[in-house]
């Protein structure tokens, strides 16, 4: 057994284990998202980073040495965390709205671990399928809106006004006008009469896809 | 040791007059091979009683293709630049004493004459140690390695014990020449405290950073002075079987490092009970198609396993390595300076260098400068010496900028910090590395912006794509010197650079994407004015960029020759013969045909 110290917490673990284990040991967390216990262990997200002795390592992969004082929160730690986990969202195209995996998906447990990102409320959103506002052809602005609020409104049934602002990404709008309202054939009016609850807040592009819907209708 | 008889028989050769013709990747490019066949063509013809001798490069690039003429008698003297027209007149003369034309010889008889090879800058600072042989003998000749003392070392080598050879290379502090600067002595006793019947050395000749071939040029001119270091560290470590993994781009250098392997298997250098002792070892020449990230240790033993990622470190490939066994990897340079320590000794080896980082270091100088080449010098010689005393400054008429140390995964030094002494620590701490040793001088024609953006596209075609902050990162990272080229990036875009940049850097996986962001950052803070410029003026201080430059016709200059309107490709210039031409921006795609075609200047850049 080797004796190391977690955030100043000593404990004991077996020489050789990844020090993710010391760190779950001594109680603590760090964010991980493509370590899977004894079946993958690369190292390539780089999310789990922790500080040994002043070096950065992946706590993952990195095995325990006798001594070793581990950090697992520091200002620096977190940049590189929210960083990473930045890029890795910079590389996803969110459609929450037909994702099988928005009950147990590891990027949202994240991004609220990490309190980083935006998802729309159809990621917290019970309702799927034929059940969808939008597949009913309500004007719900959940696709475009940010998560945070539970869903309340169209878990109730109420389509969604988008009180919790936008989400800044154009791609998303495009997505969701595309994947949903054009194919679901919502009514375009309704849904410009929607958003114009909270229109002054919209950027330009989003105003701007929303009244070519209307048009097109 | 190099005994006066030897160097005289290798000189001279047998028949007391010898041709040397380099016949090397670089040298052939230069249009050696004609040269050679030129030589031969003259020498049958004239009857002269002379050996033409195929030997390797010495490194002198800017005067390729080069022949050296030695005849008993006559100091050998350096012919430069050599032209085939010239040769029958250069061995004419010659041969009758008349050395005026020669660049240099090798050594001195009287006064007067061409200069001495010690007296002209580009040998001067130089101290040929492990690149002695280089131009010297012929690299497919096993026989004129072992004149030269070759194998030498090998023979001292098996009469120790191998705790012994270990020590020999602790007091000489040899560190590891690709980059990192790892002491050499380490990397070999925890291989050799391995408990293990399978161990293996390899030798790490991919290299591959752009502006670098002093590998390439030491094994294609000296293959066996690698090779005999592989077999001491194979001995030290207690290996069975060593490696030479070459990129299979460099044929030359592959072809030759196998002839030595068989040449040295013949004469029983290699194989059982070597120099009759009981050391059994044998050596592979491994051809891989480069990849960048191959220098990297862990991704070279995987790419040898069949696949091409690094791995996190540790277990340590000296504990952990090829097929799960104990492996040293060591670079070619390296493996040559272990050749050179066991035949001439330590003393000879620490008496260059820092106290920290003995010995000499290979270092390529290319890009703008006159006289471009591979230059040996002790570590610690100031990058002034390298950049404006051997290399000859740079190019009449313009200033040296930065220099780029340590190819795409190192940093822009710039030209007032010239005064810096190269050592490992020294160019860390300025934001550089000793990488291989490539220093890419760059002037005031260039745009700092854009080198940043030439060397972040390398590493961003060459990343493997195994961890995140690399393979996304530097997409992002090049995308954004995209827009900062462009002239559409915001302050801001400065900022979030340095810390993505910074981000990459430390939670990297590999060394890859550990010294990647190194271009961006290292410019960045040594010539963020320039980055602002192109923000905030939105123009390129170099005249690089092209979507920041405009083409313009000054009047005053300009005679209506219509040579400007005629090679322009989309019809952008307009006028008629003897009126002041004009361009059409809103058609103009920027191509600078027109600057290159007025014969009177009357076409500038703004």
């Amino acid at each position: 057994m080797v004796k190391v110290y977690v955030n100043g917490v000593e404990v004991e673990v077996p020489p050789g284990v990844p020090i993710i284990e010391a760190v779950e040991k001594a109680g603590y967390r760090v964010p991980v998202l493509c370590y899977l216990n004894d079946f993958f262990s690369e190292a390539t997200c780089r999310l789990c980073v922790v500080l040994v002795n002043g070096r950065v390592v992946p706590a993952c992969k990195f095995p325990v040495s006798d001594g070793a004082k581990i950090v697992t929160e520091s200002r620096e730690l977190d940049t590189y965390r929210r960083m990473n986990f930045q890029l890795l969202l910079s590389t996803h195209r969110i459609k929450c709205w037909s994702c099988l995996r928005k009950t147990s998906c590891s990027l949202l447990d994240l991004s609220k671990q990490l309190n980083l990102g935006e998802f729309p409320v159809c990621s917290e959103c019970p309702l799927t399928g034929d059940d969808c506002l939008v597949a009913k052809g309500e004007p719900c602005l959940g696709p475009l809106t940010a998560a945070g609020c539970s869903a309340e409104c169209t878990r109730n049934g109420v389509p969604c006004l988008g009180c919790r602002g936008y989400i800044e990404d154009p791609e998303l709008w495009r997505d969701s006008m595309r994947d949903l309202y054009e194919k679901h054939g919502v009514d375009g009016e309704k849904l410009e009469a929607a958003a114009k609850f909270f229109w002054s807040f919209l950027p330009g592009e989003l105003k701007k896809i929303i009244s070519e819907v209307s048009r097109d209708k | 040791m190099l005994t006066q008889t030897s160097l005289n028989r290798i000189l001279y050769g047998s028949r007391g007059f010898r041709i040397r013709v380099p016949i090397s990747s670089c040298t052939l490019a230069a249009g050696a091979g004609e040269v050679y066949r030129k030589v031969i063509k003259v020498v049958e013809e004239h009857g002269v009683d002379a050996e033409v001798y195929r030997v390797g490069c010495t490194g002198l690039c800017f005067m390729d293709p080069w022949i050296e003429l030695a005849r008993e008698g006559l100091p050998p003297a350096i012919y430069g630049n050599v032209k085939t027209e010239q040769i029958e007149h250069i061995i004419k003369n010659y041969s009758e004493g008349d050395l005026s034309e020669a660049t240099a010889v090798r050594f001195k008889t009287g006064s007067g004459g061409p200069p001495a090879l010690e007296e002209v800058d580009f040998w001067r600072y130089q101290v040929r140690y492990v690149s002695r042989n280089c131009g010297l003998v012929d690299p497919e000749s096993i026989y004129d390695y072992i004149e030269t003392g070759g194998y030498l070392g090998l023979k001292k080598a098996l009469y120790m014990k191998q705790e012994e050879v270990i020590e020999v290379i602790k007091t000489s502090g040899l560190r590891g020449r690709g980059g990192a600067g790892f002491p050499t002595w380490l990397k070999w006793k925890i291989a050799y405290e391995q408990k293990n019947d399978v161990k293996y050395v390899i030798c790490n000749g991919d290299e591959g950073d752009p502006g670098a071939f002093m590998n390439r040029l030491l094994a294609e001119s000296d293959p066996h002075r690698v090779l005999e270091g592989l077999i001491i560290a194979g001995y030290a470590v207690g290996a069975t079987r060593g490696i030479i993994f070459v990129r299979a781009e460099k044929p030359l250098m592959a072809d030759r490092l196998e002839k030595a392997v068989e040449d040295a298997r013949k004469l029983g250098f290699l194989g059982k009970n070597i120099l009759s002792s009981n050391f059994n070892f044998d050596v592979e020449v491994y051809r891989s198609a480069g990849a960048f990230v191959c220098g990297e240790e862990t991704a070279l033993i995987a790419a040898i396993e069949g696949r091409s990622r690094p791995r996190q470190r540790p277990p340590y490939p000296a504990t952990h390595g090829l097929w799960g066994r104990p492996t040293v990897i060591n670079n070619v340079e390296t493996l040559a300076h272990v050749a050179t320590i066991f035949q001439t000794g330590v003393e000879e080896f620490v008496k260059h260098g820092t106290e920290k980082s003995r010995g000499t270091k290979m270092f390529c100088v290319t890009g703008a400068v006159k006289r471009t080449g591979v230059y040996e010098v002790p570590i610690g010689t100031k990058i002034k010496t390298l950049v404006f005393d051997l290399a000859g400054g740079s190019i009449e008429g313009r200033k040296v900028k930065a220099v780029q140390i340590g190819g795409p995964s190192g940093g822009c030094i710039p030209a007032e910090l010239m005064d810096l002494e190269m050592d490992y620590e020294s160019l860390q701490s300025y934001g550089a590395i000793m990488g291989s040793g490539g220093l890419v001088v760059i002037d005031d024609s260039n745009c700092m912006v854009d080198v940043a953006k030439f060397f972040t596209s390398f590493t961003l075609a060459e990343s493997c794509g195994k961890c995140l902050p690399c393979r996304v990162g530097m997409r992002h990272l090049s995308d954004l010197l995209e827009r900062l080229t462009s002239g559409e990036a915001s302050l801001e875009d400065i900022e979030v650079a340095q810390e993505l940049g910074e981000s990459i850097a430390r939670s990297s996986l590999c060394a890859l994407g550990g010294t990647a962001p190194n271009p961006i950052l290292s410019t960045l803070r040594y010539f963020k004015d320039e980055y602002v410029e192109h923000v905030v003026n939105r123009r390129c201080p170099a005249k690089v960029c092209a979507k920041l430059v405009k083409y313009s016709v000054d009047p005053a200059l300009c005679r209506g020759c219509t040579q400007c309107a005629r090679v322009c490709q989309v019809g952008a210039i307009s006028g008629s013969p003897g009126e002041v031409h004009r361009i059409n921006y809103d058609i103009c795609i920027k191509c600078g045909q027109c600057l290159i075609a007025c014969p009177f200047g009357a076409i500038k850049k703004v």
